[in-house]
């Protein structure tokens, strides 16, 4: 069973990492990786999704992480349905975001 | 919100937070200080600004500094256990 507050320490620890993982980025990616792997174990174990804005950080594929201009690029596209594509520059796997969904915050 | 505190520091996340070796079974080690880089199961690894150092938990006692200031001593035998399981277990003990 996990309690509330494993939860709640939970989602704390993973803001916590993400951010570090950011700060730490330019010097060690490596370190950034290890960080944002062990954020997504926390997550795992206590049963918790990731929120969506570090969900976004986070290639769908291979799980590196994404800094845009660096190894992932971002694009608006109007093609069919407008959405914002996420190209990771280590896979090149795409994730694709959908505009305009009433306004539960999606995209943005 | 659940921000670090000496009641939860078991369960919570030691990468990043500043930390002081005040008693080891290895008196080399005692005096290091530092920002907490990397866990794992058994260590902690520290860097001191010049280096990093691994220290194994179980057998030294950590000096933390959470965000806050406060600085709360911890018994590293009570932090033995991989980072995302550390998380959950320790129901209520102290």
């Amino acid at each position: 069973m996990v309690d509330r507050e494993a939860r709640e320490i939970a989602l704390e620890r993973i803001r916590i990492l993400f951010r570090l993982a950011d700060e730490v980025f330019h010097q060690n990616p490596e370190r950034a990786q290890r960080y944002v792997d062990l954020a997504r174990r926390i997550a795992m174990r206590v049963r918790i999704h990731l929120p969506r804005d570090l969900r976004r950080r986070i290639c769908r594929r291979c799980k590196g992480f994404l800094v845009p201009g660096v190894n992932c690029r971002v694009r608006i596209r109007q093609r069919r349905e407008p959405h914002v594509a996420i190209t990771c520059l280590r896979c090149g796997a795409i994730m694709r975001i959908p505009l305009r969904r009433r306004g539960d915050g999606e995209g943005a | 919100m659940t921000p670090i505190t000496p009641r939860n520091i078991l369960r919570h996340e030691l990468i990043g937070l500043e930390v002081e070796v005040v008693d080891d079974s290895n008196p080399y080690n005692i005096g290091i200080s530092g920002r907490v880089v990397d866990e794992t199961r058994n260590t902690l690894l520290i860097d001191d600004g010049a280096k990093e150092r691994r220290i194994a938990k179980e057998y030294a006692t950590f000096r933390f500094r959470l965000p806050d200031g406060t600085l709360v001593e911890v018994e590293g035998a009570k932090l033995v256990g991989r980072p995302e399981d550390r998380v959950k277990r320790r129901i209520r003990r102290w």
